[in-house]
């Protein structure tokens, strides 16, 4: 409920349409509750005392009370819907803007799966859970109530009927809610289960025709399919009992209104509208509980939609500026003062005890095998994650005074898993650079060895990329993703491991690019390929989250049994073909 | 990585979001018709139940109907005549008439439900059989989102059609007909004065919907667009941080933001007009009904306080099925258009089937040879042209070239992922159309390149290979992949459990697990589609021993970027641009002088 009530804040805004449309509602729902009153009053003084202008007097009453109702309904609905609208559209601004400024270990605290469905389907869950409250559950329970109490001062005489009929009906309503969560939750694992199978195969189609495994496939959709329909079934069933059972209730009512009824209008105790207009308001009873315990559903499913946006809110960005952030320009002197960093605080860590220096201008290489840390030092230049313990200096400054914008508009970095934007081509290598000029990027292009494929396009520079750029192979993302951090004409240049997919002799031509193009920069190029790295001023070869050697191509030969082993595996002629 | 050329190239497709159920304009099939047939075809299995549940409609609804004829009739000519006797015992008959119409409204539901629900099974398993069947080259030509909705959101539009629309289209016809039957027959003038209410729901209903639809469709436009920003830029986030562009990202989100704020305004507004007014209608219809039926008592024309009675009950019936008759319909359409487009997928050709006396072997020797094979996605574009070679049984025949040459083509015709347009390819003699493609397919061991596998265990991923595999069999084919060495460090060995996709595991090591599912399968013949790329090279070069021990005997194509891997093979064949430029040892090719060797010297020089 805290949760809920954090978002509070939102609804102030249109705090006055908040108050108009349950106020409207009263009015539409007023309205309704008259109309069987003015409708008795016509059988029993109209019709009894045959007084024609009374009934038309009364008709016309009846006529206003409709459009009172009409206007009432009206703007109570113009209103709830400003009011949840305006409310889902701020929650999603301050949610994108908060997800935005996250820190990487932020996100990876969330997941971004999860982050993206908190800011689509919770803020549409909360936004139609609060037009739902502001209409329709002042609707239900005003009507319910209304119509008990209606009834206690003009027919007396038949309310110990409700006294009966409402307790049963609430009951069993209560009841039929509370199995069909469990049921409906029940239900949704069996859907999940569904379509987790559906979308594994389909992606993994080419795995299973190669081993053709359609039966086995069929064969386990066909469990989780049966189980889907049995689930639907049972809780359906179940649920549908709901309707009749109300139904008969109400019913029940009926015949009771009409036995009592019988005995009191005999005795003159009532007169017979009395009995036509409690019928009526039981039949508003019935709809007003059906009504509130549906909105009473969806206000359930929609309290944890509103703790996890709250959760996302709260979240403090984990890498902020320090409190006067220097913002005097980089040269590009990188030096690493005993740094520990572990991604996890409870496991160990990832980074240990490393320290190293590297001059501006300077090209330094980090060998290692597969989760040996090569990326998380790159990543910590940036600031992507903050160390555990030890310092990150830049040109002799502790990089958290710097200003965040200024220390990466200073870092071009192209990172492992080559990410564009469903964007041209021109687009995406700009966003390094807003102010890049056509040359620029063509000459960036060209460092990076994708003009040769981009030339070749039909559209070029403008060709359009996929989400996901599913329409570009592996190497083709790398090759762009390189030009992003090029265009930056950076003054430190990080490429981490951005040629895996490049063939080797494209690799070398970008490699003497960045040499020609990048002599000012501190450039780091992280790979698993001696050959990336073997002309480095400097590398440090990475085991387990150590620095365990470091020097040159030659002096590392000569020392180092890590690096030997490296360099015998992959030999003079471990060059790669093609992509 | 070899892609079908001509893939579309545009924003990416909207994804269908769960927008909130007011009208939205329902889609129309095409054939609305020959869509109808074909859903009854599922639903004839199960006639019996429909028939009993139509039945059950049919009681209730006409119970329902006669209720409010009886409450009517009590007040008449019991009540107003103080006959008490009389009252209880038609009170007797209305409690025995509420009780069946009860009991029958349930059974209705049953029954149906079980209906629905069976049907909605057996479509989504058809479905699904269909995805396995299908031929490789659908699933590059539509996208994964799309059949994946096919089978969830078109297949449960189906479903809420079936379990409650059609029920409720049958009882509000009833109920309507019905209504409108005991109206005229208790008094037609006050009939005629009700049902003058329709023409006037009718035109507002229409009008609403009209508006609310164009709305709500710039709305999902919106909307849609804006979930596509935020998926694509939430998911590239680290791009956004790397380069410092939070403040734009954010302006141009703003954008969309306030677009949807306008469009979802309206659309809520125009749509939430639709309650009130008809709320108004219904009052509007039981004023005029208790006004002129009053007025009609005193003048005396044969109206009396009962039948005011029974016409208010009716009122009520009759106006709220009409009121949900338009959205009633809007499902029913958009289900239909649904089951059109489920109906699309199942009508999509099978992979080819096996000829008649189709062979099947317990072991191929290998010998695989193409003679002038071509093959195209499009016809104009081919992608392979004439290509010709032989493999002898236990040879092993690397396959090297640029991106998009043709090399990952070549083998995935070897397993009938696609077959040729021309030419033939034999193995052991036989063209490969010749065989079971079960039977071939099963002595083929893939690796490809782009690794997948399934949620599950490592076990249970491994074991896919061979499904009886006992778990030394496992360990064994594990170890050969240099895969126990990692896997012996994962929480729970053997039986961690990896999420859909295997993202708990870095590229590297899924690698490992695929190899180690071709290893168990202990196919004839072995096929690498750059079955090492994302492993690092140590690692690598102790994959490859364990490979080579696989290899040696069987008859294996690899298509590898590593050179050393290159030059051991028996063959070579350098593709380019879809036809063999170069063929044959590491040796003659390097003396020939030609492409390959050329590529060779560019590495040597440093």
């Amino acid at each position: 409920m805290q949760a809920v009530l954090s978002l509070k804040k939102y609804i102030k805004p249109y705090m006055v349409f908040a108050i108009i449309a349950p106020l409207m509602m009263v009015l539409e729902v007023g309205m309704d509750l008259v109309q069987p009153t003015i409708m008795q009053h016509i059988i029993d003084y109209g019709i009894a005392q045959d007084n024609t202008s009374y009934i038309i007097k009364m008709f016309g009453l009846t006529v206003l009370c409709a459009f009172l109702g009409l206007l009432g309904g009206a703007v109570c609905s113009i209103y709830a819907s400003k009011t949840a609208v305006n409310f889902a559209a701020d929650i999603r601004q301050d949610l994108y803007e908060t997800i935005t400024y996250f820190s990487n270990s932020n996100k990876d605290h969330f997941t971004l799966g999860k982050l993206i469905t908190n800011i689509t389907s919770d803020v549409e869950m909360l936004q139609r859970a609060l037009t739902m409250l502001l209409k329709v559950f002042v609707r239900g329970p005003l009507t319910f109530l209304g119509a008990i109490v209606i009834v206690f001062l003009t027919a007396r005489e038949l309310f110990p009927i409700l006294l009966v009929v409402v307790p049963i009906l609430a009951f069993s309503i209560y009841f039929f809610t509370k199995i069909s969560g469990k049921l409906f939750l029940k239900v949704q694992e069996a859907v999940d289960a569904v379509n987790t199978r559906v979308q594994e195969n389909l992606a993994g189609i080419r795995v299973i025709k190669a081993y053709n495994r359609k039966d086995h496939q069929i064969d386990q959709f066909r469990s989780v399919n049966e189980k889907l329909m049995k689930r639907n079934i049972t809780a359906d069933q179940i649920i549908g009992i709901l309707m009749p059972l109300t139904a008969f209730v109400v019913n029940m009512g009926i015949i009771a209104a009409l036995w009592m009824g019988a005995f009191k209008v005999e005795n003159e105790s009532i007169e017979v509208g009395v009995i036509i207009a409690f019928i009526n308001y039981l039949m508003m009873i019935m709809g007003g509980l059906m009504s509130s315990s549906n909105v009473l559903m969806q206000i359930a499913r929609a309290v944890p939609s509103a703790k996890r946006i709250v959760a996302v809110l709260e979240e403090k960005p984990e890498i902020t500026n320090s409190e006067s952030p220097v913002k005097s320009s980089i040269k590009g002197t990188v030096e690493f003062e005993n740094v520990h960093f572990a991604y996890n605080k409870q496991n160990e860590a990832v980074l240990k005890n490393i320290s190293f220096k590297v001059n501006s201008g300077e090209t330094i290489g980090i060998i290692g095998m597969t989760g040996s840390g090569k990326s998380t030092i790159v990543n910590l230049i940036p600031r992507m994650y903050d160390t555990d313990q030890g310092l990150i200096k830049i040109d002799g400054r502790p990089i958290y005074q710097y200003d965040l914008e200024t220390l990466r508009g200073e870092i071009g970095f192209a990172p492992q898993k080559a990410t564009l934007f469903s964007r041209t081509i021109e687009e995406n290598v700009k966003y390094g650079n807003d102010e890049a000029t056509t040359e620029d990027l063509i000459e960036a292009l060209e460092s990076s060895c994708a003009y040769e494929f981009v030339e070749k396009l039909d559209e070029q520079e403008q060709y359009l990329i996929t989400q996901g750029a599913t329409n570009l192979s592996g190497g083709q993302k790398q090759r762009l993703a390189m030009a992003r951090a090029f265009i930056r004409k950076p003054a430190i240049l990080i490429l981490d491991d951005t040629t895996s997919a490049v063939d080797s002799i494209s690799e070398k031509r970008i490699q003497r690019a960045i040499t020609e193009n990048f002599k000012e920069s501190t450039k780091f190029i992280v790979s698993s390929k001696i050959s990336s790295i073997r002309h480095a001023d400097q590398i440090l070869v990475l085991e387990d989250g150590c620095i365990v050697g470091q020097g040159t191509h030659e002096e590392l030969l000569e020392t180092n049994t890590t690096y030997q082993d490296i360099v015998s595996t992959q030999l003079v002629r471990g060059g790669t073909l093609h992509e | 990585m070899n892609k079908p050329t001509g893939r579309q190239v545009g924003p990416p497709s909207l994804g269908r979001h769960p927008g909130p159920r007011f009208n939205g304009p329902a889609e129309k099939a095409k054939n609305q018709k020959a869509t109808l047939l074909r859903i009854w075809s599922y639903l004839k299995n199960q006639r019996i139940g429909i028939v009993s549940s139509v039945f059950f409609v049919i009681v209730s609804s006409i119970l329902s109907l006669i209720g409010p004829l009886f409450i009517g009739l009590i007040i008449d000519e019991h009540i107003l005549k103080l006959d008490i006797d009389g009252t209880i015992r038609m009170v007797l008959i209305l409690a025995a008439i509420y009780i069946i119409s009860a009991v029958f409204t349930w059974l209705q539901t049953y029954v149906m439900i079980r209906v629905s629900q069976k049907t909605i099974q057996q479509l989504r398993q058809h479905l699904f059989e269909k995805f396995q069947s299908l031929p490789l080259s659908i699933f590059d030509k539509r996208q994964q989102g799309d059949l994946m909705s096919r089978m969830t959101n078109d297949v449960e539009n189906l479903n809420a059609a079936l379990s409650q629309s059609v029920i409720q289209i049958v009882s509000t016809i009833l109920t309507v007909v019905g209504t409108g039957i005991a109206m005229f027959y208790l008094n037609w003038v006050l009939a005629v004065v009700t049902l003058l209410v329709i023409p006037i729901i009718v035109w507002s209903t229409k009008q609403i919907i009209k508006r609310s639809s164009k709305n709500f469709v710039m709305r999902q436009k919106d909307l849609g667009n804006l979930n596509g920003y935020i998926e694509e830029t939430i998911s590239n986030s680290n791009i956004t941080t790397l380069f410092g562009k939070e403040m734009q990202t954010i302006e141009q989100f703003k954008k969309a933001n306030e677009k949807l704020r306008a469009s979802a305004l309206s659309a809520d507004i125009a749509s939430g007009f639709l309650g009130p007014v008809n709320n108004f209608i219904n009052n509007l219809g039981i004023a005029l009904v208790i006004g002129v039926g009053a007025l009609m008592v005193v003048g005396n024309v044969g109206v009396s306080i009962g039948v005011i009675a029974s016409f208010v009950t009716y009122t009520r019936q009759f106006f709220r099925p009409i009121n949900q008759l338009s959205n009633l319909l809007n499902t029913f359409q958009s289900a239909i258009a649904g089951a059109e487009r489920v109906f699309e997928i199942l009508d999509e050709q099978n992979e080819v089937a096996d000829v008649p006396d189709a062979i099947t072997k317990n072991h191929y020797d290998g010998e695989v040879e193409f003679r002038n094979v071509d093959f195209y996605y499009q016809k104009d574009k081919p992608v392979l042209k004439n290509i010709s070679f032989r493999a002898k049984a236990g040879e092993t025949i690397a396959l090297v070239g640029p991106t998009g040459s043709g090399k990952t083509t070549i083998i995935q015709l070897l397993n009938r992922f696609y077959d040729a347009m021309s030419g033939e390819i034999l193995i052991d003699g036989n063209e490969i159309n010749q065989y079971k493609m079960e039977n071939l397919r099963d002595h083929i061991g893939v690796v490809l390149q782009d690794t997948y596998l399934f949620s599950g265990t490592v076990r249970e991923n491994i074991r896919y290979g061979k499904l009886d595999a006992t778990d030394e069999e496992v360990e064994r084919a594990a170890k050969i992949a240099y895969a126990h060495s990692f896997i012996k460090y994962l929480p729970q060995k053997y039986d961690t459990m990896l999420s859909s996709g295997g993202m708990n595991l870095s590229q590297g090591q899924r690698q490992l697990i695929a190899i180690a599912r071709a290893i168990i399968e202990d196919p004839d013949i072995l096929i690498l589609d750059e079955a090492t790329s994302s492993v690092d090279t140590m690692t690598e070069v102790q994959i490859q021993k364990g490979l080579n021990n696989l290899m040696q005997g069987r008859t294996s194509f690899v298509i590898a970027h590593r050179l050393k891997t290159i030059e051991n093979a028996d063959q070579i064949l350098v593709i380019k641009d879809g036809a063999i430029l170069e063929q044959g040892n590491h040796d003659k090719l390097m003396k020939n002088n030609g492409f390959y060797a050329s590529l060779q010297q560019q590495l040597q020089v440093q």
